[in-house]
């Protein structure tokens, strides 16, 4: 599983984001810039500028036609893929960390930072799928986290949900269309902080991670944690793959962590763990610095991950990762 | 006599896959059936994106509806 090494960003990566065809890469990064390239080859298509401060998220609609991008210079900005032509501006209260499309791509939500003043937000975009379209400025609907910010949040299926982590390390399920809270539970521990939110394919459920640690898939319809993934190190971004029943945790101490917790090394490796039976089953090295954001390839071929050593790595996946099975998972394919 | 405890203890393991495999593709069989019933009721395509279905990669022509 030979990587190619984009380098293209001067800063440490945010979020990286595969097209739903899995051709097209976008990388978020502090450096302000958006960064788009082929995923075959590694070469870059086209950057996107205009964000006045660190870009934090990057989602890219269904259709492929609009990227949308979150930045420390509180707006959420809409693009229009093909010509990098930023078509709508959209300003907000403070600093936006996560944006993400509904499974439709007919809204967007945008999570907002606590700041003097303000409280975390997830606000929600009518979204036209169309660069001509004029679209709305005003928020469709805007759910305050009173309890403790949101810093991860998505779409579940038929955009019945929005699913967020917090800051506190619970996860809460709001209904999808009037925002109201439905459950919150604290998948994770106490005080450490949801770091990522990711989607199987159907989202029907979806995978956490937290620097407690741990990775945890957990159920859309009632937030019930389904598997729980252990590591021994504090996680940043966590992601399902499909194709295959596994799982991808990135994480890793901080260079500054390590000299005042431990005289080990940074342990900047992508993990690999079985979906299901919640092993580990291996892990990809190659980062100088902990690993902020790994994606997959929707179409299940490879995998990329970004790191705060401003480096975004692609990998595909080669026959062994298809061939790896459990016996039991033969046994079950044999019938 | 070691070879026997080793033995007992491999079939335990695998027994205990085989169980935690059999819940989660119940689980996941429930689930799917209860959003095609939501997407029935909806009007929409039954058709579920990029479940895990590994019978798509056999021609490689699966088709992927919203």
């Amino acid at each position: 599983m030979r990587p190619i090494l984009l380098q293209g960003h001067e800063r440490p990566l945010t979020q990286i984001k595969y097209t739903k065809d899995g051709d097209i890469l976008f990388s978020t990064a502090k450096d302000q810039i958006i960064c788009a390239w082929f995923s075959a080859n590694g070469e870059r298509l086209g950057t996107y500028h205009g964000h006045q401060g660190a870009l934090w998220t990057v989602d890219i609609d269904p259709t492929t036609t609009l990227l949308a991008s979150g930045a420390a210079d509180n707006t959420v900005r809409l693009w229009d893929v093909r010509t990098g032509k930023c078509v709508k501006v959209l300003e907000l209260n403070t600093a936006v960390k996560r944006v993400e499309f509904s499974e439709d791509g007919t809204q967007l939500l945008a999570v907002t930072e606590k700041r003097m003043g303000f409280l975390g937000t997830i606000v929600v975009f009518d979204i036209k799928i169309d660069v001509d379209a004029e679209q709305s400025s005003e928020p469709a609907m805007t759910i305050t986290c009173d309890e403790s910010k949101a810093t991860v949040a998505g779409w579940s299926y038929l955009s019945k949900y929005i699913i967020a982590g917090h800051e506190d390390g619970s996860v809460s399920q709001y209904d999808g269309k009037s925002g109201e809270l439905l459950d919150n539970y604290p998948a994770h521990e106490d005080g450490m902080p949801v770091t990522d939110l990711q989607w199987s394919p159907d989202r029907t459920y979806f995978i956490t991670s937290s620097k407690d640690k741990t990775a945890k898939v957990i159920s859309a319809r009632n937030l019930e944690v389904l598997k729980t993934y252990v590591t021994d190190t504090p996680l940043n971004t966590a992601t399902i793959t499909p194709k295959k029943d596994f799982v991808i945790l990135g994480g890793g101490q901080a260079a500054i962590d390590v000299t005042t917790t431990s005289s080990r090394q940074g342990k900047f490796e992508a993990r690999f763990y079985h979906r299901i039976f919640e092993d580990e089953i291996g892990r990809v090295k190659g980062h100088f610095g902990p690993l902020n954001t790994i994606a997959v390839d929707p179409q299940g071929r490879g995998y990329a991950s970004g790191g705060e050593d401003g480096y975004v790595r692609v990998h595909h996946f080669d026959k062994g990762y298809f061939d790896f099975m459990y016996e039991v998972e033969k046994e079950q394919a044999r019938g | 006599q070691d070879r026997i405890e080793e033995d007992k203890e491999k079939g335990a393991i695998v027994e205990e896959r085989r169980r935690t495999l059999s819940e989660w593709l119940a689980w996941r069989a429930n689930t799917e059936e209860d959003l095609r019933e939501e997407r029935r009721e909806m009007g929409l395509d039954t058709e579920i994106n990029g479940v895990d279905d590994k019978a798509e990669d056999a021609d490689g022509e699966g088709e992927q509806i919203e």
